[in-house]
């Protein structure tokens, strides 16, 4: 499974696709399964092509974490969750179901989770 | 303090008003964000996980009370209450977005402080002792120096685009509050024979992933031919610098390739085409930055103070306080008093918006306006008498200012790692955090006595983990955070590298394996050693048994 992430422009806060929008919560992100990658790809486009919108645009892959999805890789549910040295800093503040089981989740994870971290130049 | 004039305050205003200038054209899409990203770098302004960081600069870590208080009112407003010290006496904040960025500048130039030149490949803020003024140590006010260069370097149009960053620092006193050995350029201001000021100049120490205790290239240069000089070594490496490789790019592996004999040499031979009486500072010029850090009016007051002799004789936690946080000034009667930010479970270096208000009252009532920021992440009031010492220690306990920590083991360094960080690769804050919680016995604490501990959560060391007693590098193991330790390292005059301990080890083994570390000193220390100096007597191999037997 792959979400799609970025930073806004305009506050630097950490936003995810969901059809076509941006949106504040990686629990209301939209979630591609491995046979939309071709999906994935034209909404990577697609933000891309908002400059003014969003920056630095990218898939991330995700494990299952209690019966729900979650970043496998732990800088990436750092930014889905915000800082653990303070715990009603960032999107974790509000709580709730999938605020709980991004913080349980573990597993093995690539280095930072980023699906297009390597550029060959 | 050095007192902006009219140029100054103009020139922040205008440089506020171009920066508005450049968001409204990046958020109108008429500059794409490869072109915006080196100018708002330019104004400290960094893209981290969370949100924008502003990293303000704290020229060589001097604040007056009306700046600390615009620091607490920006916490307040556009951060959630609290602000970040950083290891080079600068402050961050984490929180802030691009559409208030311009506002802050505004807000920050009307009481003399800017981002400028706090990121990218130029002359960053100079650091020095944050007892400049204050320590009976020092031969010379190092501030005068920094300001000199500060002036110099800001907008330097030959050094605004240099291979990559470069930092200096200068120390006036034998002992090194500066980390001098481990930047591009340390500055050691020494007294000739004949009475006469030089500076010993270090050039290509640092740390990151390639780290070097710099080597001494020049032994004594007169202190009237600064100037030029720095412009030699900073023509010869803007020159030569490896600008086609970002981890050759430092200053450090050009000296390292060339030896500091041979570079030496080319500065030399720069310095020679350099003429004196354009780039060195002209006297008059001197002198007018020099009275700005006129003599404090201290008050001429007995050695001994009855009020503080009192206070410690009968209150346990004052004394405690007196022995770890304060130090001895220069004038009779007065004190330098470090405030710890590293607290228990406190994030190392952070400060609140209330606790920076309680700092400028009390710099303000009880030390003569002045405030300093140390690069080991704490403040520092650096003029305070005998006599007023109980009532501060009084209101900084109120403040949760107090804790009587001061270079023991739970002051501990730590960069913001993963929980902020871009660049991180793991986490720093709850690691120190561990440990300090391992070592919350203040009895303990003080019987181990001297011990730096410093985190970095990647290989860029901001943490300082390289000069540390005991070092903390987060690493990445199959995306798992993992922690190599090293021993040894010191950022002080007598600076060294440390050495790695071993395998690198989970999160939650950290504490212990230092608790472990600090078993095998205590069993072998001999009177008076400190930690690292027992390491340098008895070498690595008991530490490694400490922590490694054990583990099997």
């Amino acid at each position: 499974m792959k979400a799609i992430t970025a930073n806004r422009l305009i506050d630097g806060d950490v936003v995810f696709w969901k059809s076509g929008q941006w949106v504040e919560r990686f629990g209301d992100a939209q979630l591609f399964d491995e046979n939309e990658a071709s999906d994935v790809e034209a909404a990577v486009a697609t933000g891309k092509g908002q400059p003014t919108v969003v920056v630095d645009v990218y898939p991330i892959d995700l494990i299952e974490s209690e019966g729900r999805w979650a970043p496998v890789s732990y800088r990436e549910r750092i930014r889905a969750l915000g800082p653990t040295n303070e715990l009603t800093h960032g999107k974790q503040a509000e709580g709730g179901d999938v605020v709980e089981a991004l913080r349980h989740a573990s597993g093995a994870a690539r280095s930072t989770g980023r699906v297009d971290l390597i550029r060959r130049k | 303090m050095y007192q902006y004039d009219i140029i100054d305050k103009e020139f922040l205003v205008d440089r506020s008003n171009e920066f508005r200038g450049q968001v409204a054209r990046r958020l109108a899409g008429e500059i794409t964000e490869d072109q915006f990203k080196p100018l708002r770098l330019m104004n400290g302004l960094y893209l981290q996980l969370h949100a924008y960081m502003l990293r303000i600069a704290v020229p060589y870590g001097s604040l007056n009370p009306t700046q600390v208080r615009r620091l607490a009112e920006i916490a307040r407003d556009y951060d959630k209450g609290y602000g970040h010290f950083t290891t080079r006496q600068n402050i961050q904040f984490n929180w802030i977005k691009l559409k208030d960025a311009p506002d802050i500048l505004d807000k920050l130039a009307e009481v003399d402080l800017h981002a400028i030149q706090t990121s990218g490949n130029c002359i960053r803020n100079t650091t020095s002792d944050p007892y400049a003024g204050a320590t009976a140590e020092e031969i010379d006010d190092p501030r005068v120096w920094s300001e000199v260069i500060r002036q110099w370097s800001t907008l330097h149009p030959e050094f605004s685009f240099l291979p990559r960053k470069f930092k200096i620092a200068i120390t006036a006193s034998a002992k090194d509050r500066t980390a001098a050995k481990v930047h591009d350029i340390g500055l050691l201001l020494r007294q000739g024979r004949d009475g006469s000021h030089g500076f010993e100049v270090i050039v290509g120490g640092g740390q990151g992933r390639t780290p070097y205790v710099g080597p001494t290239i020049k032994q004594f240069l007169p202190t009237d031919r600064l100037l030029s000089y720095l412009e030699a070594v900073l023509r010869v490496y803007n020159r030569h610098g490896r600008r086609d490789n970002i981890y050759k790019a430092r200053i450090k592996i050009l000296v390292a390739a060339l030896g500091a004999e041979e570079f030496a040499r080319q500065v030399e031979e720069e310095w020679s085409k350099i003429d004196a009486a354009r780039a060195d500072l002209p006297a008059a010029e001197l002198a007018r930055i020099r009275a700005s850090f006129a003599k404090t009016p201290f008050e001429t007051l007995p050695a001994r103070s009855e009020a503080f002799e009192l206070a410690k004789a009968n209150d346990s936690a004052f004394a405690r306080f007196v022995r770890n946080n304060v130090r001895a000034h220069k004038q009779p009667g007065y004190a330098i008093v470090e405030i710890s930010l590293k607290a228990q479970e406190q994030t190392p270096g952070d400060a609140t918006a209330e606790q920076l208000e309680v700092a400028a009252d009390l710099a303000e009532r009880f030390g003569f306006n002045d405030l300093r920021v140390t690069h080991a992440q704490n403040l520092v009031l650096p003029h305070v008498k005998l006599d007023d010492l109980p009532t501060v220690f009084a209101a900084l306990q109120a403040a949760g200012l107090a804790t009587p920590n001061i270079d023991l083991i739970s002051d501990i360094i730590a960069c913001p790692g993963l929980d902020y960080c871009a660049l991180a690769n793991a986490r720093a804050i709850p690691i120190a955090q561990d440990i300090a919680r391992q070592f919350a016995d203040l009895d303990r604490a003080e019987n181990v006595g001297e011990l730096k501990i410093k985190i970095s959560g990647c290989i860029n060391a901001c943490g300082h983990h390289h000069v540390a007693h005991i070092g903390v590098l987060g690493v990445d193991k199959k995306g798992e955070e993992f922690y190599q330790l090293s021993l040894g390292g010191s950022g002080a005059e007598d600076a060294s590298i440390g050495k790695i301990l071993g395998p690198a080890l989970p999160a939650d083994k950290v504490a212990t394996a230092v608790d472990q570390l600090v078993g095998a000193y205590l069993s072998v220390r001999t009177d008076g050693e400190r930690f690292l100096d027992t390491y340098r007597r008895v070498g690595l191999e008991p530490f490694k048994e400490a922590v490694y037997a054990q583990a099997d």
